[in-house]
This record gives C-alpha cells, structure tokens and sequence, in this order.
C-alpha cells in the first residue's frame, strides 16, 4: 500500500488534515484529488450559501469515479468537532436517527472534498424547518436518444409555464445529462401540496408537447428521445445535487447555473447529446465562468412565490 | 397431473394417511439470464478461493460459520446429519386450532396435498372433520432434512399444508416507529369510516388485480423475437381533466393547512449544533 502522505491546512482559521491530495480521482483526465479539493475551495463563497443549514449526504469515491461508491448520511467518526450536524429521527432498522453533516462553511466543504465526496446531494429545506422545502424541483431527465434541442424546448416550456402563473423558474445543468428547473417558495408548505403542485405542471406541459415528453416513471415504457419529467424528487429525506457540486463523471463536469438565453441557445443549437454540451463545465473552468457570471440562482434571481396565486391563476389559465 | 415434489404420510393419532405433495402457487416473475451484451454469450459464475485467486472444485468446499468478523468454524457433513431430525418424510400433527386464531402474518408458502390409493378414504375424512370443525391442524413436518411447522387446511376438495414461520422469524414492531397515542377525532374518524364503507366490495375477486408490469414486459419480449419495431407505450391519458382534478386536491390540502395554520402553534425549530468534542 502506498504511503499515506498528510498535510495540515488551514482555511478560514481552521486546521485540517489534508490526506493524499496525488490521488488521481479521474483516470482518463488525470485530474487527482487535490484538483478536487482546489476546486471546492476556489466555488466554496458560491456553493456553500447553497449547502447552508441543508442536511448533507456524501457520495464518496475512494478509489475514483470508476472505482466503488458509497453514498454516507450519518457524519462520519472522528469528523472534527467544528463540522456542524443535525440529528434527524431515521426509520431505518437499526438507528433511532442520522446524524447528517451541514455544511455552512468552506473548512466543512474541504473536510468532505478530502474524503473525495465528489458529489453532494443536499435536502430541499432547511434545518430551520425540515418539513418545508424553499424550491419546487423538475427534474429533466433525457431519454434514450432525446436531442439538447428536445430537452431545452421541454425546459422552455416548462419555464413559460410557470412564468405565466407567476412564478420565477430558474434552470441548471445537473452536470450529467439533464437539467433542473426549481421554482423558489415560501418555506411555508409540506411536501404533499409541493410534489402535487409539480405535478399538476408537469401534467400540463407533458399535455402541450406529448411528442418531447413522457411522465412514465417505468424505464421500459418510456418512448425513446423524450424528456422524463420527473416530479416525484421531493420529499422528506431526497436530495438534489445543488449547483457547482462536482459529478463523478468523465471530465468532471460541474452543475451549472444557467440564463434562460443560454437555453434558448440550446434550442437552436446543432449538437445532438445534452453530455456533450454540459460537460464543458468542468471543475478546470467553472470558477471562471461563475466569476463572470456570478450565481444565476442567487440574489435577485431567487423570488421565492407561494403556491395559492400560482394555483388560482393555473385554474384559470389551464382549467380547460 | 404435474411432478409430486414430496410424498410421505400424514401422523394423526394411530391414523396414517399416505399422501403427496404438490406445488400449489407458480411464479408469474418472468426470469432472465445474463448475458454479454457483444456476443451473447452466458454469463458464468466461478467459485474462486479470495486467498489464492483459483477456482476451487465443490468437493474442496466446506461450510463455515462465521462467528466473530473473518474468524469461522468450519462444518463437515455429519454434523450436519448429527442434529437432522429422522429422515423420514413425515407429518405429525400436533394439535388444532380455529383458523381466526394464527395470525396470518406467520403464514409461508402453501402446498397441495394428494392422498395415495390407499389414503383416500382417510383424506376425506379428516378433510371433512376438519370442514365441519372450522379448524385447522397444526403439524410438525420434516422435508428433505428439514424440520418445519405448518397447518394443514381444507380448502375445497384439496387440503393444503401451509407451511409457517417461526416465532423468532418475525419481526417485531417495537422495532418501528409507530403512532401510538395519536388524537383522532371523533369527525376525521367518521370522515375515514364513510371512505371505506364507500369502497367495500362484497367479496375479495384476485383475478380484477393484473400485473401490469409483467403484461407490458411480455409485450417487449414478443415484439423483439417478432423482430418488431417496440410498441409505442400507450400514450398515458394524460388528460386535462386529470390536471384540473389535481388542482381539487392542491386547492383542498392548501385550505387545509390555511385552517391549521389558524390553530396550531407553529412547529418546533430543529437547530444544528456543534459536535461535542470527540477523542478522536
């Protein structure tokens, strides 16, 4: 076994012990776990006011993204005693709760970057109250064959949507191969009217372009080159990959917040594969863009909305 | 009639009532095989040794009992045989009971029994005590090596051994996080009493329910050893109507909460914290 090599850093006024930084976490690109590391620390500003006070659960690649992964809820033992948590009562069989990491600072994100958690998911609510989520989510998944035309002309749609029912819809990369559309809310309402509010939209624009979609949760009957819209990510305890985390993917491509311009590019665009096109965001480029660009899911983009004017104004507006 | 899978003799009292055993439920799961994708070739197992990396013959293998995390004990044939109950095939019942009186949760899987030439008069009259009694018997059944407990049934012309679990198979639900001291109103209750007398049916008819997935599935395999372009899923009725339902039950649940909002106080905050120091 190679000899494990320790550092301490400091960051932000807090010692940490950085172990095997050499450690190449991405075969084909070469790129190591020190990239990693780096990477968060340059996006921690942008990225942690989107982690903050959201349980956290790591998905870990000890031996790099082709090598086996684990998905770890509960803080990990011996985490340093700064890593805030909180407890929330698990139903799992032989635990009363987990003990999920928080991650309100950037030593928090270095600490989960050196256990090469490439890829955090984080809750939908906040701790303040777990049981309200602060954003609706759509998940645009492509199916097999479906064009980056298919999926931003879904995307756009679903933007109108939601837009002419009152609502600011913002958009992201997942980083893999699809997009997130979220709607920012009031931290006032339970899952249940969430997931049926996405519902209903979804619905509705699956009835507007039948052709470019398909709400079958079953993989088999799903038409091939349709977007999936997926509406069922909310709930207590699921997660979303939130913007600028890392994906354990070929290139390392990061998620990525985007103008609604840029996917009405994409809808015009000529490449064929959503990959193709959103892996050029890659933790080698991103922070570049992010500085220009700034957080297009932060500050006055993010309108939080309630749900009953959206939901007189889709009776109205969609009823028949 | 198919393959019996067991025959031996039900023991009751200085009765012995020669029977056979037959499957009584088939499996609808349809069954694939591995394969690799570029030349279809089969997919095998091999029993590899993880301490020298080579396949290993079935008469090298032994059982291991793992008793502390990598430490075992090994197992050779006659100690299995040591603690086999007698090898021959029996059924002795035990005792009976009224049917309402197992709880169904103990329940496994179920088999027909079949009385031999010489058995057939003792089948149909135990079937018919047992009928007319409303009970069941509960028998001790040794199978193959095997020792299980099971009930012995009428139902119809046939009388079907069901095998049970065991007590300390079953969970218990101290294990769950149920509610226990819940306050239901009286009007919520009435509300939920209203629903389901609403959708009783007279009686339980299995062949309504059909299984959609395996149906759907089947169609796939058909069409692709038809060398079929695949059926387009059913464009699900993905109707207006259901949207304009949908925003019912939205309006609803949002009045709901509106109400509660009105009465409850609002929910404690959950807060993070600092982790206490660790000796690590």
């Amino acid at each position: 076994m190679a000899k494990e090599v320790r550092e301490i850093v400091e960051v932000a006024h807090r010692k940490l012990s950085v172990s095997n930084r050499d450690k190449v976490l991405w075969p084909a690109d070469g790129y190591t776990k020190g990239d990693l590391i780096d990477y968060y620390r340059g996006v921690a500003r942008y990225l942690v006011p989107h982690l903050r006070d959201r349980p956290l659960t790591l998905e870990r690649f000890p031996n790099g993204i082709d090598g086996e992964s684990f998905f770890e809820k509960q803080v990990p033992r011996g985490a340093p005693e700064w890593v805030n948590t909180v407890r929330v009562p698990s139903h799992a069989e032989h635990r009363s709760h987990i003990e999920y990491i928080v991650c309100n600072d950037e030593p928090t994100l270095v600490y989960c970057a050196n256990l090469a958690a490439i890829v955090l998911h984080a809750w939908t609510s906040r701790v303040q109250s777990l049981d309200n989520p602060d954003f609706a989510l759509f998940d645009l998944d492509p199916w097999e064959g479906c064009t980056l035309k298919t999926l931003a002309t879904v995307a756009l749609r679903l933007r109108d949507a939601l837009s002419e029912i009152g609502m600011s819809p913002l958009v992201k990369t997942s980083g893999a191969t699809g997009m997130h559309v979220v709607v920012p809310l009031d931290p006032v309402y339970d899952y249940e009217p969430i997931k049926q509010f996405a519902e209903i939209v979804s619905r509705h624009v699956a009835l507007l372009l039948p052709e470019q979609t398909t709400l079958q949760r079953m993989t088999a009957a799903r038409s091939p080159k349709t977007v999936y819209l997926d509406y069922v990510q909310v709930g207590k305890g699921k997660t979303i990959v939130p913007p600028f985390v890392v994906r354990a993917r070929p290139k390392a491509p990061v998620s990525m917040t985007l103008a609604w311009e840029e996917v009405e590019e994409f809808a015009a665009s000529r490449t064929q594969n959503p990959t193709t096109a959103f892996s050029r965001w890659t933790i080698k480029n991103a922070l570049r863009r992010i500085e220009k660009d700034g957080d297009l899911w932060a500050g006055r983009h993010w309108r939080p909305a309630r749900l009953e004017p959206a939901l007189k104004r889709a009776r109205t507006l969609w009823g028949n | 009639m198919a393959h019996a899978i067991w025959s031996g003799a039900i023991n009751f009292g200085l009765v012995t009532i020669p029977v056979k055993l037959f499957t009584a439920i088939r499996s609808s799961d349809l069954s694939f095989n591995m394969l690799h994708e570029k030349d279809e070739g089969r997919i095998k197992y091999e029993r590899v040794c993880s301490v020298d990396g080579k396949e290993v013959p079935w008469d090298e293998i032994v059982k291991g009992y793992e008793f502390e995390k990598g430490q075992y004990v090994t197992l050779r044939d006659e100690d299995f045989d040591r603690v086999s109950p007698e090898i021959t095939q029996t059924c002795n019942i035990l005792e009976f009971v009224d049917l309402a009186h197992i709880n169904p949760m103990f329940f496994d899987k179920p088999y027909y029994l079949e009385p031999t030439k010489t058995g057939r008069h003792a089948y149909a009259l135990f079937r018919e005590a047992l009928a007319s009694s409303n009970r069941v018997a509960i028998a001790r059944v040794v199978m193959r090596s095997k020792e299980y407990i099971a009930a012995v049934k009428p139902i119809g012309e046939a009388l079907v051994l069901q095998m049970m679990h065991w007590a300390d198979e079953i969970v218990e639900t101290s294990t769950l996080d149920l509610p226990t001291e819940e306050q239901l109103p009286q009007p919520e209750m009435k509300m939920a009493k209203m629903l389901i007398d609403t959708m009783t049916v007279e009686a339980f008819e299995p062949a309504k329910f059909k299984n959609v997935y395996r149906e759907e599935l089947m169609k796939i395999i058909d069409a692709r050893i038809a060398g079929k372009e695949l059926p387009m899923p059913a464009k699900k009725a993905v109707s207006r109507e259901k949207v304009v339902n949908l925003m019912d039950v939205l309006a609803a649940s949002l009045e709901e909460k509106k109400k509660e909002a009105g009465a409850a106080a609002p929910a404690a905050k959950t807060s993070t914290r600092r982790r206490k120091s660790s000796a690590a």
